[in-house]
């Protein structure tokens, strides 16, 4: 048995016996009515709160409610023992008198999650404590001889006697306590409205019962103070404790309620989900919760369109299906303290949501696909209008010089024949320099003897045309498909541009590798570092290039410390 | 008295057989400029009769240095691309050759035009 349950044992064992000490004392008192009547229920109702306390903290260990019901239920049996003859007895028992009340109030306010959120209720909640364990035991200090009815015992806790200024403080309490509760009570009403309908159905037994009670309290405590009505004093303090009574009873027509609740919201839901209608709707109404949202598991979290989703810290129920997590349920942060109640629900709709999860990853791969669509145009517009701007800035002008050179040449043919040669011999080399530019810009747009003769032999001529010692550590044996070793080829190409344009270094090496389905290809150097892809339209071209066949490329570049160009491209 | 000209153009190949056709045909070539900014420059202390000035350099284009030119030289615009590329002419632009087709009757023939 965990020691938290030997503990409730305990706690339950000590209030069977307080409270029978409670119904003895009540029974043989010489003062106080219906003394059998109010022994039994009085022993009742602490042996109810502290019973109903010690399940609703075995089952939420976390929840305060608990706690709180139990030590409601001790105090009352603690205010019992002013039934008694002894004098010793009776003073204890005055002395824990109204504790009772504010641990009631405490708990209607607390009530589900055990939490106090609103600071006006916190800090009514503490004045009202201090109204009990000041002003009231103030009260009971200075009265040695106490009022009531029939003849009762001495007050031996009495510091002093001095019933004037005793009254006055007596009076005080009681309005002060009226005061409080009457304003927590609104609160109540008010937080009631504000309420999600999950918070509201969880919580209307018990909450309903603690605002008769307390408006009850409210009232006696006003009435008794301004001395106004015996009669209605009286009425007012039998509603209340009638009220008082009924709570623990309250508290498990919730919990009946919840379990009802939860088996027929499961075979509702199963057979709504066999009806075809929304799922996202099925579960909202099976769990009581119209803000539910699902959120579905495609590599990371998207919702229904496939856009990408944050999850919030509470209120989530994952799914899981033969044993992998396949969305999740974003629900009212209140239902994490019915998780049975979520899974059970989530368990019944794993099915539909796991056709649901397919339907977001796909729309999020159209979106993706669409994406790299648009970049795929962006990048071939961008390589067309640099391949224009080369063909003019290079074989163009060369050719234009070539025609010019040709009909200057030709027109000075018989006039100044040697000029003529001359003319000639020059447009001869434009025409070879012209030629080569054409070259290189083919060679920019597909090396041929990649095609012909695979990737080494096409990373080796970019080797060998480096201005620095560039080493080859490692190439593919075979082929692999053509765009894969373009785009590795490129990434090469690009990279050792950039070393000898910038990098200031001495040294770099080339390796391309197939690892876990993947080409990785890495160019490192040992220059000054400080690359960055953002800046030059460079590498961010590559970078572009790549997420259109689903590859990625990564730059690390630490100022004065070299260099890594990094890519990975699928290759099946 | 020849007609003076300035060649303004990014490709030295071009201005040199340029420079070539030009004073076979009886023109005087009197500076060459390799930017925008060099050409109006040389254009300030040459003052040529005529601007033969290239469309597409680096730094400040063949229209702008045409809007910035003192008044006085005629300004001839001359491109690789030909008319149907280059769209419409400012007004204190006297023409357009293409550069294959450059030569003294074709100049002749914008300038009198």
């Amino acid at each position: 048995m965990s020691s938290l349950r030997a503990r409730l044992w305990l706690l339950g064992v000590a209030g069977v016996a307080l409270a029978c000490t409670d119904l003895v004392l009540t029974v043989t008192s010489d003062h106080g009515q219906l003394r059998g009547l109010n022994g039994s229920l009085g022993a009742l109702t602490g042996v109810a709160f502290v019973g109903t306390g010690s399940f609703a903290w075995s089952r939420r260990p976390a929840n305060r409610v608990g706690a709180l019901m139990v030590a409601t239920g001790f105090a009352w049996l603690g205010a019992g023992l002013a039934q008694a003859n002894s004098p010793l007895l009776f003073s204890i028992g005055l002395v824990v008198g109204p504790l009772y009340l504010v641990l009631v109030t405490h708990l209607v306010l607390a009530f589900p999650d055990g939490q106090v959120t609103s600071r006006l209720a916190r800090r009514l909640l503490i004045a009202g404590y201090a109204d009990v364990l000041v002003v009231y035991e103030a009260w009971v200090l200075l009265d040695g001889h106490i009022r009531g009815e029939g003849s009762l015992p001495a007050n031996v806790l009495a510091i002093v006697h001095a019933p004037g200024v005793a009254g006055v403080f007596d009076v005080a309490s009681s309005a002060a306590g009226a005061v409080i509760i009457a304003i927590i009570v609104g609160i109540l009403v008010r937080g009631r409205r504000r309420a999600t309908p999950v918070v509201r159905h969880a919580a209307a037994p018990v909450l309903w019962t603690g605002l008769v009670c307390l408006t009850a309290v409210a009232l006696s405590l006003a009435i008794g103070s301004a001395s106004v009505s015996d009669i209605a004093h009286g009425i007012t303090g039998s509603i209340a404790m009638l009220a008082f009574l009924a709570l623990p009873f309250a508290f498990l027509v919730g919990i009946l309620r919840s379990r009802y609740a939860r088996a027929g919201a499961v075979s509702e839901l199963v057979g709504a989900l066999s009806s075809r209608a929304a799922l996202r709707d099925t579960l909202a109404d099976a769990l009581g919760d119209p803000s539910l949202r699902l959120v579905y598991w495609a590599g990371r979290w998207v919702d229904r369109e496939g856009r990408d989703v944050e999850l919030p810290d509470s209120g989530v129920t994952e799914v899981e299906r033969d044993g992998a997590c396949i969305g999740a349920i974003l629900h009212d942060p209140q239902l994490d303290d019915e998780p049975e109640l979520v899974s059970a629900v989530a368990a019944a709709a794993a099915l539909a949501l796991e056709n649901e999860r397919l339907e977001a990853e796909l729309r999020a791969r159209v979106a993706e696909l669409q994406d790299s669509r648009a970049k795929l145009i962006e990048v071939s517009m961008a390589e067309r209008r640099s391949l224009e701007r080369d063909l003019h800035d290079g074989a163009q002008q060369r050719l234009v010089a070539l025609s010019l050179q040709v009909g200057l040449a030709r027109r000075k043919l018989h006039s100044d024949p040697l000029g003529a040669e001359q003319l000639l011999d020059r447009a001869g080399d434009e025409l070879r320099l012209a030629l080569e530019e054409l070259r290189e810009l083919a060679r920019g747009i597909h090396p041929a003897i990649l095609t012909d003769r695979g990737l080494p032999a096409a990373l080796q001529t970019l080797i060998d045309r480096a201005p620095l010692e560039v080493e080859l550590l490692n190439a593919p044996d075979g082929r692999l498909p053509a765009p894969v070793e373009a785009a590795a080829y490129f990434v090469v190409a690009e990279s050792l541009t950039n070393v000898a344009k910038y990098a200031q270094a001495r040294h770099a090496s080339v390796s391309v590798l197939r690892r876990n389905g993947h080409a990785v290809v890495e160019v490192r150097d040992d220059g000054v570092g400080g690359a960055d892809p953002e800046v030059g339209t460079g590498l961010r071209g590559l970078a572009d290039r790549l997420t259109i066949i689903d590859g990625r490329l990564d730059v690390l570049s630490p100022p004065g410390a070299g260099t890594i160009i990094r890519a990975q491209i699928p290759c099946a | 008295m020849a007609t003076t000209v300035l060649i303004v153009d990014d490709h030295p190949s071009f201005r040199s057989v340029a420079r070539m056709l030009l004073e076979a045909e009886g023109y005087e070539v009197v500076g060459e400029a390799p930017d925008g900014e060099q050409a109006l420059e040389l254009a300030r202390q040459l003052s040529p009769d005529v601007v033969l000035l290239d469309l597409n350099m680096p730094g400040i284009d063949g229209f702008e240095v045409a809007r910035r030119l003192p008044a006085g030289p005629a300004i001839v615009l001359v491109s690789s691309r030909d008319a149907r590329d280059i769209g419409p002419l400012d007004a204190n632009v006297m023409g357009f050759i293409a550069k294959g087709e450059l030569s003294g009757a074709s100049l002749r023939s914008v300038l009198s035009a």
